[in-house]
Order: structure tokens, then sequence, then C-alpha cells
């Protein structure tokens, strides 16, 4: 820890030193974020990627789980893993389709769900009054799964602390490892 | 070498010319000798050593040996920190990477935060992150291809203004013609390219190995007649790693600081292969 404690008062001698430091640790973590962006532009996705956070998929997908997202599909039919998102909640939802209506002089579609777990479907999870789905509150069918990596997502949101933990930690051996 | 030069038989300076190796130890013992010798009073020896004892005062640098890129990186800004006292540095190639830098940073904090719900903002994501990763790419690109080994730029040194002295007055012209080196009696030129050309600065130290390669080359454009003859008109140094660390880590950051000033005196007088230095050494063992 010394050793960093010294790296970083050298750095902070010499100015410009630190800001080429800075800017490489910026553009590392604007790297990740812009691959994140790059997959919300493709997938027309507001959140590619999202973590299983209930067991209500069980034993097709775990809590932990990492979901990745594509929402550039026109129709989803019955059957299809999907993320959706109820009015005014924050927290998405993975369940299956259930059932698929289709009006066919209109063209406005009514979605059904249920978790696999579940043992009745999602109306009682729905805004009061709401009966049906509908095409927009659809974040993405699911395409891809890697099992349990998400376990640190949930530790992260359990536990905030370790967030600012792990970033400040990160940061700071980028700052003082002088590989560029 | 080292070896020739302590055959060369009882003479005085013997003790100083020890290879640094030996010093270094020496310097590492005395770190742990809490009552070692009183370092503020140097008794006036003939040696190096002596010196050595009385730079104790200043903290040595310790690094795990088996860490290369730290060796790398601790050598790399030792020569630099060196070299710069004899020759200005550049900042100019420095400064247009951290432009792209800034510039690419800016295009994702637009993409990033830019106050436009999601779907709406979908073009300028598009834009902004392709935008990114081109700099991004260049900036890459740069640093595999075109920066490679070099690690530091200099400018050319300031041509000196004509001075009152008789000895120095005429001016340094282009072609070379002598000018006297004010620093000793002798008549040795100072290379006139120091004058015209900045300095490029590469160093090699290549995983696992223990050799340290320093090469000095001027920085010529590719339009100019001399461009072909650059690696020619260089100094290029190999040293042992074992020269300026100890077996405990310890850096000699004055010995270091030595032998880049030897190099760059051999630029200066335009020995771009040893030859000159050998023959000096040699008539010195005589």
């Amino acid at each position: 820890m010394d050793k960093q404690v010294y790296e970083l008062k050298k750095l902070w001698a010499n100015k410009r030193q630190l800001t080429f430091q800075v800017l490489n640790l910026a553009m590392i973590v604007f790297s990740a974020l812009m691959i994140w962006k790059g997959l919300m532009f493709v997938t027309l996705s507001e959140s590619p990627v999202v973590v299983v956070l209930s067991g209500s998929m069980e034993p097709a997908f775990q809590r932990g789980d990492i979901l990745f997202l594509n929402n550039a599909v026109e129709e989803v039919h019955v059957g299809d893993v999907v993320v959706f998102k109820i009015k005014d909640r924050d927290i998405p939802i993975v369940h299956r389709i259930l059932k698929v209506h289709r009006n066919e002089t209109t063209g406005k579609v009514d979605l059904l769900t249920k978790g696999d777990n579940n043992r009745v479907d999602d109306r009682g999870l729905y805004a009061p009054g709401q009966l049906w789905l509908q095409r927009e509150d659809i974040l993405g069918r699911a395409t891809g799964t890697l099992r349990y990596v998400g376990m640190v997502t949930i530790a992260l949101n359990d536990y905030p602390v370790l967030k600012y933990v792990l970033v400040g930690l990160m940061g700071l051996f980028v700052l003082t490892s002088k590989e560029g | 070498m080292a070896k020739k030069k302590s055959k060369s038989g009882s003479s005085p300076t013997k003790a100083s010319q020890d290879p640094p190796v030996l010093q270094g130890v020496a310097v590492g013992a005395n770190e742990s000798d809490a009552s070692g010798a009183d370092p503020s009073t140097p008794t006036k020896g003939n040696s190096d050593y002596e010196d050595e004892v009385a730079e104790e005062e200043m903290e040595l640098l310790q690094v795990d040996l088996g860490d290369m890129i730290k060796m790398k990186q601790v050598l790399d800004e030792g020569v630099s920190a060196s070299l710069l006292d004899h020759v200005p540095e550049n900042y100019q190639w420095d400064n247009v990477k951290l432009l792209l830098m800034f510039v690419s940073c800016a295009f994702a904090m637009t993409a990033q935060f830019a106050p436009i719900p999601f779907p709406e903002s979908r073009p300028v994501l598009g834009v902004c992150g392709t935008l990114y990763f081109v700099l991004s790419g260049i900036l890459q690109f740069i640093t595999t291809f075109i920066d490679k080994d070099m690690i530091l730029l200099t400018n050319p040194l300031p041509k000196p203004t004509s001075v009152k002295d008789e000895s120095n007055s005429n001016p340094p012209k282009k072609s070379g013609s002598n000018k006297a080196d004010t620093n000793t009696n002798s008549s040795t030129t100072i290379n006139p390219l120091l004058y015209e050309y900045g300095l490029r600065v590469r160093s090699n130290f290549p995983r696992f190995s223990e050799f340290y390669t320093m090469i000095l080359e001027f920085r010529i454009p590719k339009d100019d007649p001399l461009h072909s003859s650059i690696e020619e008109k260089s100094v290029k140094a190999v040293w042992s790693v074992g020269k300026f660390f100890d077996k405990e880590g310890y850096f000699d950051e004055v010995g270091l600081s030595n032998e880049v000033t030897k190099l760059f005196k051999r630029l200066e007088a335009q020995d771009y292969n040893g030859k000159e230095s050998d023959k000096a050494s040699k008539k010195k063992t005589e």
C-alpha cells in the first residue's frame, strides 16, 4: 500500500503525467461504457444485459444468471422468454409468454406472461386493472445466458458499499501502474 | 571491460573502477547497517565509494527484481531525467495524444450524459459511439506502430548566441565548422546535428532478459536527405541491469545518470560506434 501512496505522490508532482494517467483511466471506463451503449444501439433495448434476481423461472434460469436481450424483434411468440417492465415500476421481470392475442383489424397485440416456477400467471403483478401487456412494455427477448456470473451484481446491490470500494481500488491501481 | 581495468596494476584509482554492482551492494549493506559510517562528513577519498556513502542521505528506490515492467519503467524514467539535463523536452507529440484522448472522452461523455431518453437518442449514441471507437483505434495504432519503443522526444539545442569572449566569437554554422567547446580545453566540436534536430530516445528491455538497450537517435524528417543515415548517426548502449540494481533491488540512480551522460557525450563528439571511447579507455590503462 505504501508503494501506491508513493506512486500517487510522484504523480501529483508531475501534472502532465497525472493528466495522462487520469485520461487513461477515463478511456478504460469509457470503453466499457461505449460497448454497453453499442449493445443498446444494436439490440434497441434499454438494458441489453440483465441479471435474474428471483427464482421464478427455475429450472431454466437461476438467481444470478446473466441474460442477453434483443429487442429488435417485431413480434414475440408464445414460449419466448421476455423481460418486461410494468408501468411505474422500476424492476424488470423475466418470465415466459403464455398467451398472445392479435387483433386482426387494429393490429394491436395483447400478451400474458407467467413465470415457469410460479403457480399462477402474472395478472397479480400487473398494474391494478391491467389484464394484458403490450409490445411496448417488453424490453427484449432473452437470446443468451451466462450462468451465475451475475452473482457479483447481486452482491454489489445488496451491499452498496462494495461498489465504491471496488471502483476505488480499481481506479487506484490503474492510476499507479504505468504501462502506457 | 571491468576485468581489464582491475588487472591494470596497483593504480590508486583502482577502487573507483570497481564494477558498480559492488558499489551497489555496499550501498545496500549500508542501508541495513544503522550504525554505519557517519555520512555527513565524507572523507576526501579518491574513490567514488565515499561519494556513495555521502549520498546515503537520499533514499534509494527499491524495486522488486522480478517485476520486469517496473524495472523498465524505473530505468526509462532515470534515463529521461538525466537526459533532460542536457536537452529540452519536446511536448508536441505528447500533446497530440492527450488531445486525442480528451476528444474521445468528450464524445463518450456526450453519449452517456445527453439528456435524451433512449429510443430517440439512438442516432446520437450511434454517432458518438463510432467516433469514440475510431479515435480510440487511432490512439492504439499510434501507440503500437508509431511510438513503438520510444520513451522520450527532445527539441534541438538552442543555438548559442555569439559571445563577446574572443575564443568563441564565431556563431555556429550549419556546415559543421569547428566551434570551441566551452566545457573542455581541447578543440572537440559539439555535434552540429544537435542544434538542428531533436532526439528520439528508444529503449528495449525484453522480458526475462538482463540487458537493457538504449538508443539515442536524431529525429530527422522523411524528406530530409540525412534521413537514410539515421541509424549510422545514432549511439547505442547495452547494459546489464546488474549495473544499476543490487541483489535486493536498490536502484543506483546516480550510476545510471553517469552512464547516460557518458552516452550523450559520445553523441556530442559524433562518436557513433564507440570506437573513440574505446581508444580513450585503452589509453588510460596503458
